[in-house]
């Protein structure tokens, strides 16, 4: 078990590396750099001249890469180029907002979606069922960012309300910030919770046709025994690693839902940064990307080993 | 779907408000907003103004950094204009008004000016200011070493002197007519002494403001808001009289339409003329518009074929109605353009029935191509840049109106940072552009249009006659004649067409009714926030 | 003769118990029919525009409304069908080619091919799909060229697998033995035998991921990252409207609807495919 894990520590550090390095000669294969931005229409090629050299860009590519990575693996990850903050700060401030985005998302996701597909795979073929499918096949198939508009819009013709404008922390303000966050999870979540009702309803499906299920229900158990005690128990693993997967989904999908609702988060930040060019917050903000998908992947992958077997002997 | 619900309710409701009556003037609820006098600094002065209050004001730009000695972009100017002074101020009118500066006297050789500074002058930081800090700032613009944006406007400049504590005398190496208007608020403005001497100096500028201004800096945070306090030591008696302003970045228009409509945001600059129209009846909104110093141009690269031909060129300025293309891409709140931006049409403008191929003229188009030997047209690419929005609607009425005379055009969109680099190596083929420039011909003229190597000639027009103009321009201190040279350089761009100017926009500024005396500025920057005061 | 339309009778009463298959076809035929041939669906140019009719709500003459420079939406959402469609179906197809194939290869010989291959799999598949596509489109610019590209190399990790553990499933398969030992070459078996065989996994594939492409292709453009304007195609149709969702929300909501729909077809086709396959 060990030696497996550290298997596969070793090889998400050597994708992180490798995905690193695709990422630090992606920005510099492109025309534009950030300098022109900064100075405009109206500027000096001496003055280009001097600010290149402070970025560093004169120097070749695998020496600034080089030192990036020395820096990054020391915890910092140098400085943005447009605004001249930190960009661990920078990334850090912005991941803090996507995690909570993501996190709140995943839960109203797995609250909805866990028990619409339990029942719809219990009842299978029934009125419910269908209801549950249609809802989940909807969802599916609806554009995030046509309905966070949509949403927006709506509430505020029909409710006169709309969020407040800037995002405030939870230690700072709960109320505010839960305003701030309900439009931008709801709708992010509806995609989720029909991806979780599909999948749920799927895995029930399979698990209420297995044996320990046939003879449970031959003995005489309680409905709500079986459903617990068996069903629920051998497909928790899959839900595990179905939850893991859908988390990188949401990250994705926060991208789309921070540019539409004005959030602060890491999605946001990576958009700005690609259209100013400031690879310092690039290069940081997609490593941490990176590294949260690895991590998660990983831990599903042992989550998996750990919980499977223990399960199979009981 | 809830969705489907909500939306159907949405247009319903849609369809009997949207009013279609407003193509080219603003609809009954619009009214043209105040203007500043022409000696007021900053805004009218305010009649009955209370003191105090926290004003949120939304904002579609992000200013990348807050400091003005490295950045460009108008971006940022509109709001360190307000933390940074410089020693003159650009008025509404046009004019340099004294600010850090309290008079000003030039040599008659034109040579010499003598700065007499303003006493009792507070930095944010408490420090007093002294000529040593203005000869510090301006050295540092200038000097091209230090990554300023704006180092090339002061070439003119030989040497700064500080004979005493309250006194700069500024050298020129040659006269320079628009010396003034380069001293405002764009490029930098007086900072401390030896500010840059320490590493993290520009960083700085993003956590703490160091300048003389009205309001300083409380807090930037990124795709979220900026807070600006008002500074206790400011020089200035009138202003400012909010307490505390708070700029929140937001990213979609409707954002800012529903905010405005839930009353979160107090004052903000509306895009659009329908973003208005959604606001119309509100209780507690008023919408102004104000002219402003910002152009939308066609700009026409003399080394890219066919515009090589002045008759090419010509012709495809004879093909273009300029009011079709502004109603289109900014219906109701432009103006349209000749060879001068609007805020300088009344002073320094060439009378538009003067300008030549103002008037779309299909016959004498296509004839100037046959003469070109083009009669069968040809195809030619137009460059528009991502993020701009008006230049889709206008690409799409140009294509139209050039397919018309036989000239096949096909769109290409680039990102903002590939097409400043090709503007900059004077490699930008046919291109939409938008710019503006402090209110003075020689600011807005002379980098863009004189010929290598004193200018930069973007446009690679390479035009004798208009360099020599434009230097005559520069050199005139009297300001009759200064308007005869500048109507004549016009007359030359609009006979050898480097550039068609489509139009201004007019500033649609949308405020609550507890917010008084905000006159928007014409460069676009929020000046008018430090005359402006709340009545609760 | 009987027996035949009494067979298809069933086939059709059976189809008609699952309306969701019946919904799926539906639409799918429609809009397959309006990528062929649109000129059916509306004879107004999607590219002329009328100023003096901006903003307009949905009409009799404009079934969907107006955009901010008058052009006819409905006209724009049936031309940009094809666009949208055509984009991602040739997408994916590219990324099933290249991911099929070279599954195909490392999956049977392995080796060198089989670790660049898995190295640049689990590179892509570090990356969050819809990041990895503003990645690429964002970086290197948007056009229709670097869309293909990015939501191809979105895509190949999962084709590369199917493929590759498709191939190595079938190369120990005792029909593979038997094959060689009479002394055919393995680039013949693999091409004959192994890619037939795999070849139904990779189509299952394609119907699943058809919709999340769709999705993000969609998004990629709304982001102004993808399809430029003017050439129609529903994210940017969808994006265009998005300064305008007050006061003309039918500019966004079209082209969102239309994107519902397909995405809403290829999904139920893909659980009626399923369950054709489940059922044999």
């Amino acid at each position: 078990m060990l030696g497996m894990l550290t298997r596969r520590v070793a090889a998400s550090v050597v994708t992180a590396l490798l995905a690193s390095v695709v990422v630090f000669l992606l920005v510099r294969a492109v025309p534009g750099d950030v300098v022109q931005q900064m100075l405009g229409q109206t500027s000096d090629p001496a003055a280009e001249q001097a600010l290149r050299l402070f970025f560093g860009m004169d120097r070749p590519v695998h020496t600034q890469y080089f030192e990036w990575l020395g820096g990054a693996v020391r915890g910092d990850l140098g400085t943005a180029w447009v605004s001249g903050r930190d960009v661990l700060d920078l990334v850090g401030g912005a991941l803090f907002v996507t995690l909570e985005l993501t996190f709140l998302t995943l839960i109203l996701a797995t609250v909805v979606g866990v028990p619409l597909g339990l029942v719809a795979g219990i009842r299978e073929g029934k009125v419910i069922d269908s209801v549950v499918q249609s809802f989940s096949v909807i969802g599916l198939s609806t554009p995030i960012f046509w309905f966070g508009l949509l949403l927006l819009i709506g509430v505020s013709a029909v409710l006169g309300w709309s969020p407040p404008l800037s995002y405030e922390s939870p230690v700072q303000g709960l109320g505010a910030n839960l305003q701030v966050m309900v439009l931008p999870v709801l709708s992010l979540a509806l995609l989720q919770a029909a991806a979780y009702a599909q999948f749920v309803r799927q895995a029930v499906i399979s698990a209420v046709g297995e044996q320990y299920v046939v003879t449970a229900r031959a003995k005489g158990m309680p409905e709500r025994v079986v459903l617990f005690k068996h069903i629920l128990r051998n497909i928790l693993v899959q839900l595990i690693t179905f939850g893991g997967l859908l988390l990188i989904q949401i990250l994705g999908g926060a991208v789309v839902i921070e540019s539409i609702f004005g959030l602060p988060g890491l999605g946001r930040l990576l958009l700005t940064s690609i259209s100013a060019r400031d690879y310092p917050v690039v290069q940081g903000g997609l490593l941490v990307v990176v590294l949260m998908s690895l991590l998660v992947n990983l831990v599903i992958d042992v989550l998996y080993r750990v919980i499977d077997p223990r399960l199979k002997v009981g | 779907m809830l969705a489907v619900v909500l939306a159907s309710v949405l247009m319903l409701g849609a369809c009997s408000s949207v009013d279609q009556g407003g193509n080219g003037s603003p609809s009954k609820d619009i009214s043209v907003g105040p203007s500043a006098g022409e000696s007021d600094l900053y805004g009218p002065p305010a009649e009955n103004a209370k003191q105090g209050g926290s004003l949120t004001v939304a904002s579609m730009t992000e200013p990348p950094s807050l400091d003005p000695y490295h950045q460009a972009s108008d971006a940022r100017i509109q709001f360190t204009g307000l933390m940074y002074q410089g020693l003159m101020y650009e008025s509404a009118s046009g004019t340099a008004l004294p600010l850090l500066a309290e008079d000003v006297s030039v040599s008659d050789d034109g040579l010499t000016y003598t700065f007499k500074l303003r006493e009792d002058v507070m930095f944010h930081n408490g420090d007093l200011m002294t000529s040593e800090d203005v000869k510090y700032s301006y050295d540092y613009i200038r000097d091209a070493e230090n990554g300023s944006p704006g180092a090339g406007d002061f070439q003119s400049i030989e040497e700064i002197e500080t004979p005493d504590d309250a006194t700069v005398v500024l050298t020129l190496s040659q006269p320079n007519s628009a010396l003034l208007m380069t001293l405002t608020n764009k490029y930098g403005g007086v900072i401390p002494a030896g500010y840059f001497d320490s590493p993290d100096a520009e960083n700085q500028m993003n956590v703490e403001s160091v300048g003389t201004g009205p309001y300083k800096l409380v807090e930037l945070r990124k795709n979220s808001n900026l807070t600006l306090a008002s500074h206790e030591g400011y020089w200035g008696d009138e202003g400012p009289y909010i307490d505390e302003i708070v700029f929140e970045f937001m990213p979609t228009s409707a954002a800012i339409v529903v905010a405005l409509q839930n009353a979160r945001v107090d004052l903000a600059v509306l895009p659009r003329i329908q973003d208005a129209e959604q606001l119309q009846g509100a209780e507690g909104i008023a919408i102004e518009t104000f002219p402003s110093l910002n152009h939308k141009a066609l700009d026409l690269d003399g080394n890219y074929p066919p515009l090589d031909d002045v008759r090419v060129r010509q012709a495809i300025a004879s093909a273009i109605d300029k009011s079709v293309v502004a109603q289109a891409a900014a219906p109701g709140q432009h103006q349209v353009l000749g060879t001068i931006t609007a805020g300088m049409q009344d002073s320094w403008g060439l009378p538009l029935e003067e300008v030549p191929f103002q008037e779309r003229d299909v016959e004498r188009a296509k004839e100037l191509l046959a003469e070109a030997g083009l009669e069968d047209g040809f195809d030619i690419d137009l460059t528009i840049i991502n993020g701009y929005d008006w230049m889709n609607p206008a690409a799409v009425v140009i294509t139209q109106q050039l397919d018309e005379v036989g000239i096949r055009v096909k769109t290409k969109k680039v990102e903002l940072g590939t097409w400043i680099e090709n503007f900059q190596q004077a490699k930008m083929g046919f291109t939409m552009n938008d710019w503006g420039s402090q209110p003075d011909p020689n600011l807005l003229f002379y980098r863009h249009f004189h010929a290598n190597p004193e200018g930069s000639d973007f446009r690679n027009w390479d035009n004798a006659e208009a360099s020599k103009l434009l230097d005559e321009g520069i050199a005139t201190a009297d300001q009759e004649e200064r308007a005869s040279i500048y109507k004549e350089f016009q007359k030359v761009l609009g006979e050898t067409v480097p550039t068609v100017m489509l139009y201004s926009p007019e500033y649609l500024v949308a405020r609550s009714t507890k917010l008084e005396n905000y006159v928007q500025h014409p460069s676009g920057w929020f000046f008018g926030l430090v005359q402006a005061y709340l009545v609760e | 003769m009987s027996t035949t339309t009494s067979t298809m009778t069933r086939q059709l009463r059976r189809l008609s118990r699952q309306p969701g298959t019946v919904v799926g076809l539906v639409i799918s035929f429609i809009m397959l029919l309006i990528v062929a041939a649109p000129g059916l669906f509306t004879t107004v140019d999607p590219n002329e525009f009328d100023i003096m009719a901006v903003l307009s709500p949905p009409s009799r003459e404009h079934w969907f409304g107006t955009d901010d420079v008058g052009r006819d939406i409905y006209s724009r959402v049936i031309y940009g069908t094809r666009v949208t469609l055509g984009i991602v179906l040739g997408s994916i197809l590219l990324s099933a080619l290249l991911g099929g194939i070279l599954g195909l290869i490392s999956g049977f010989y392995g080796k060198a091919v089989d670790m660049v291959c898995g190295r640049a799999v689990d590179v892509v598949l570090s990356f969050p799909p819809f990041i990895l596509g503003v990645m690429i489109t964002g970086i290197l610019g948007p056009s229709t060229r670097n869309l293909v590209l990015a939501l191809a190399i979105i895509y190949f990790p999962t084709f590369f697998r199917i493929a590759r553990s498709g191939a190595m499933t079938e190369e120990t398969k005792v029909y593979v033995e038997a094959v060689r030992s009479m002394g055919y070459p393995r680039t013949r078996i693999l091409t004959r035998h192994v890619a037939r065989n795999v070849f139904p996994s990779l189509a299952a594939q394609f119907m699943v991921v058809f919709p999340l492409a769709l999705q993000i292709q969609a998004a990629l453009s709304f982001l102004g990252l993808g399809i430029q304007p003017p050439t129609p195609d529903w994210g940017n149709i969808l994006e265009s409207g998005k300064n305008f969702l007050l006061g003309a929300p039918w500019m966004s909501f079209f082209p969102g609807l239309a994107i519902l729909l397909a995405a809403l077809a290829t999904i139920l086709l893909g659980r009626a495919a399923q369950r054709a396959a489940d059922n044999q």
